[in-house]
């Protein structure tokens, strides 16, 4: 069986796109997206009147003539993995005073999003025969779920042991504790708990078992993030990096010992590491780029996995 | 992320996500690319070999290349903000140009070359370090040893620990020691200016006779020196004088020491915008601005203390085998003299070696993420990426450390090889064209990554500014390949038979590897090409 993974596309559209199209392209029997589907930021364009508009994207300031200019405007945004919306100077600064309700706002514009990308993917896959797995990580907000939920090409995997023929995959995309207070993190204690509470269910022997878990095991390589400082600026200009995976993860995968285990959350630390017999892989994600990093694992059962090669779609 | 623009009007609502940080500072970020030129022990290295072409301005040869590798920084700079996090000119390549050019470019210029380097650092080492602190310790037997094949050889071995021994550090624990390093060795540096501008030349013959009396037992040693020098009619003009042809001549020389201001480049972390892009051309053009000019104020100290005739006399009487002293004229050490007590001169050679002990684990560091990275695309076995319990890249290491040993001992043991210390510098630059060439096409062959960038909208007269900037550093690169592999007056000594076939062989090495990859995984049902083949969006 060929699987594809890919994880952490934020947003990007241009990602999604070739997610939606990586099985055909890999000759994948099964594709599965790791987490982090959602955008970061909410960017404003104001309505400056006279057909006139202005707009910031990468701390550069735009001034936009007309209708055309405003919807490649719009394209950029979207290509970078943020959601544009069109408003005028009062509406913006009215906004702006008022946390819940631009939080509001970038959940209406989140959600629409997620429920586009996943009618876009009925459209391309019905009848293709691929397995599509999405389970939403800890950037995800919870309301997420219920949309991949009711996608009919799409299955949701959060913390589900689901059958994919002779293997068993099992999925979540919630991680250890991060200095950004996200929507699906707790204390490893508590993670373990789940994790351990979903792999009661697997029935398949370890070597027809498939972990996708958004966070990385700790002090794999696959966890190496820049440090951070108090203010939360770059230690040492990203040069010092820590370890910043799970130790429940890594303990359920020692214990557990599946053929493979997929993992995302740590964009900069793509690669592989074994742990006893388990490959763990960390694609990494260039999402702003509108690269789709992953990897193409054939699984055939036996103890270890031996072919995979990371990619760069 | 900036989240408002001028005025208060604000210009992006970012909720709680991970990887949201502030940045990184400048000043971090400068230090690495100041560190990596690193003017003590690459800069004062090379300026010794100036007087292979005595009509050369050394000045401004150091002067023009640094203002003009300005675009070397941006060319960088450009390629961060388009693809962050990419990890370096591998990747930047692959994307570009395709797996098998970034390949070959990566693995020679990042990991086969760098065995080279160790031999360098190690000589660089004795003559800067080991060396002079032997003399003024009186440990005359450890001079006489570390200045045959035999010494350079063992401190060959030395450095090659030293560098795995830095990267089983980790690298938060580098960094620290490398900041560490970094002002500890700007305070020698400034030491060294403060004593070379507060002291005559009189009182440098008279302290460096007395001292040179000391170490070496050599009499009268400054006089002895200049006619050594300027045997066989050697002389050089004035320090700023300047002759077009013969500086132009210098400048692929000095690139050995001021080519290097992107050698941190990719650790920078996320790119969020066109503040974090112009943030590193200040760090990159901003430490090589600084480390040239400080090199100039070297100069002018050398010519006022030392006598520019004297200085450049002493080294070509080093490379003619006659200096009477018998060892390199390390400006340290000459500096040095002025403090007369053997302690404080030895202080001041230790708090001078920070520069090279802060850098010398950069010989291995990029070399196994460069390892690394060719095993997670397949093309090296996996066991290459291993890692021990403490994360210490122990196989990535020993492929440094093996051939760095083999090499090393080419190079203490084999006069010739000793002279292709510029091929250390060539690979590297063939590399750097490689990422170049990549980065002068990117808008248009791979347009949507540039169109996603903050660095599209910069344009130079309607060209886009990585295309214009990455034009200007392939002309410096292509000149200097060109008289490299020219060199009618084998000044470079690596358009050389000899020279020529290892570096050829470098090359073949790392095809044979790529095209015995590919076979081998598509035999077990693994197609390499899809590790850089782009899917297809719609």
């Amino acid at each position: 069986m060929r699987i594809y993974f890919a994880t952490d596309i934020h947003g990007s559209e241009v990602c999604w796109k070739k997610f939606l199209n990586s099985g055909a392209h890999y000759k994948a029997d099964v594709v599965i997206l790791g987490g982090d589907m959602t955008g970061k930021a909410l960017v404003p364009i104001v309505d400056d009147g006279g057909g006139q508009w202005h707009a910031t994207l990468l701390d550069n300031r735009e001034t936009l003539n007309g209708e055309e200019e405003v919807a490649a405007f719009e394209a950029a945004v979207i290509r970078r993995g943020y959601y544009p919306f069109r408003t005028d100077p009062d509406e913006l600064r009215d906004l702006s005073a008022d946390e819940p309700r631009w939080h509001a706002l970038f959940e209406q514009h989140m959600l629409a999003t997620v429920e586009r990308w996943m009618e876009m993917a009925d459209e391309r896959l019905a009848g293709t025969g691929i397995r599509v797995f999405v389970c939403p990580g800890n950037d995800d907000q919870l309301e997420v779920d219920e949309v991949v939920a009711n996608a009919k090409t799409v299955e949701l995997g959060e913390g589900r042991v689901v059958d994919i023929g002779e293997f068993q995959l099992a999925s979540s995309g919630w991680a250890n504790r991060t200095p950004w207070d996200t929507y699906r993190e707790e204390d490893e204690d508590v993670l373990q708990e789940r994790i351990e509470r979903m792999t009661e269910q697997i029935t398949a022997p370890p070597e027809r078992t498939i972990f996708s878990l958004h966070c990385p095991p700790h002090n794999t390589g696959l966890d190496e993030a820049p440090q951070l400082t108090a203010d939360m600026s770059l230690k040492d200009a990203g040069r010092a990096t820590i370890p910043v995976g799970s130790t429940a993860v890594r303990a359920v995968i020692e214990q557990y010992q599946p053929a493979l285990s997929l993992h995302g959350h740590i964009h900069e630390a793509r690669g592989t590491h074994r742990l006893g017999r388990t490959l763990c892989i960390n694609p990494g994600s260039s999402y702003e780029q509108g690269q789709l990093l992953g990897v193409v694992v054939d699984i055939d059962g036996k103890k270890k996995v031996k072919n995979f090669v990371l990619t760069s779609g | 992320m900036a989240t408002v623009a001028a005025g208060d009007e604000r210009t992006v609502f970012v909720r709680k996500a991970t990887g949201l940080v502030r940045g990184w500072s400048t000043r971090d970020a400068f230090i690495y690319a100041a560190f990596s030129i690193n003017l003590v022990t690459l800069g004062l290295y090379i300026f010794g070999y100036a007087p292979f072409i005595p009509e050369g301005s050394l000045l401004w040869a150091v002067l023009l290349a640094g203002f003009y590798l300005v675009v070397q920084g941006i060319t960088y700079a450009s390629l961060i903000a388009a693809m962050p996090r990419a990890g370096g000119d591998y990747v930047w390549i692959s994307r570009v140009l395709g797996g098998g050019v970034g390949f070959v470019l990566a693995i020679t210029g990042w990991w086969f070359i760098l065995w080279m380097w160790v031999p360098i650092y190690a000589n660089i080492l004795n003559v800067e370090v080991f060396g002079p602190m032997s003399a003024i310790i009186g440990w005359d037997s450890a001079v006489t040893f570390l200045s045959d094949d035999d010494g350079l050889f063992f401190t060959s071995i030395i450095t090659a620990l030293l560098a795995s021994g830095f990267i089983a550090l980790g690298m938060r624990t580098y960094a620290k020691v490398q900041k560490f390093c970094f002002y500890g060795g700007l305070v020698g540096l400034a030491i060294v200016m403060l004593l070379l501008l507060f002291n005559s030349k009189e009182s440098f013959i008279t302290h460096f006779n007395e001292q040179s009396a000391d170490l070496y037992g050599v009499q009268n040693a400054y006089q002895a020196t200049l006619e050594a020098g300027s045997a066989g009619g050697f002389a050089v003009s004035g320090v700023g004088s300047f002759a077009l042809g013969s500086t132009l001549l210098l400048i692929p020389m000095m690139a050995f020491f001021n080519l290097w201001s992107n050698w941190g480049a990719t650790l920078y972390g996320e790119v969020r915008g066109a503040s974090d892009f112009r943030q590193n051309i200040y760090a990159m053009a901003g430490a090589l601005l600084a480390t040239s000019l400080a090199a100039i104020a070297l100069f002018l100290l050398f010519s006022k203390t030392f006598g520019w005739d004297w200085y450049n006399a002493a080294n070509n009487a080093f490379w003619a085998g006659t200096i009477p002293t018998g060892v390199w004229p390390y400006p340290g050490l000459l500096a040095a003299s002025f403090l007369g007590s053997p302690i404080l001169q030895f202080l001041l050679i230790a708090v001078l070696s920070l520069w090279f002990f802060g850098w010398v684990g950069t010989v291995f560091l990029s070399s196994t993420r460069v390892i690394f990275a060719a095993a997670f695309d397949r093309v090296l076995p996996e066991g290459v990426a291993k890692v021990d319990r403490n994360g210490v890249p122990y196989i990535a290491l020993l492929l440094m450390l093996v051939p760095s040993i083999g090499i090393a001992a080419l190079y203490a043991y084999s006069a010739d090889f000793q002279t292709y210390t510029l091929a250390a510098t060539l690979v590297i630059a063939v590399t750097f064209l490689g990422s170049a060439i990549s980065a002068a096409i990117l808008p248009w062959r791979r347009r949507e990554i540039y169109k996603a960038s903050p660095i599209a909208r910069y344009t130079v007269m309607g060209i886009p500014l990585i295309t214009f900037a990455a034009g200007l550093f392939i002309l410096f690169l292509g000149f200097c390949l060109f008289k490299w592999f020219t060199d009618p007056d084998e000044v470079y000594a690596v358009n050389d038979s000899g020279s020529l076939i290892f570096m050829g062989s470098l090359y073949l090495l790392a095809i044979i590897i790529f095209a015995g990859s590919r076979i081998y995984r598509r035999r077990q049902g693994m197609d390499l090409s899809m590790a850089y083949g782009e899917i297809p969006a719609e």
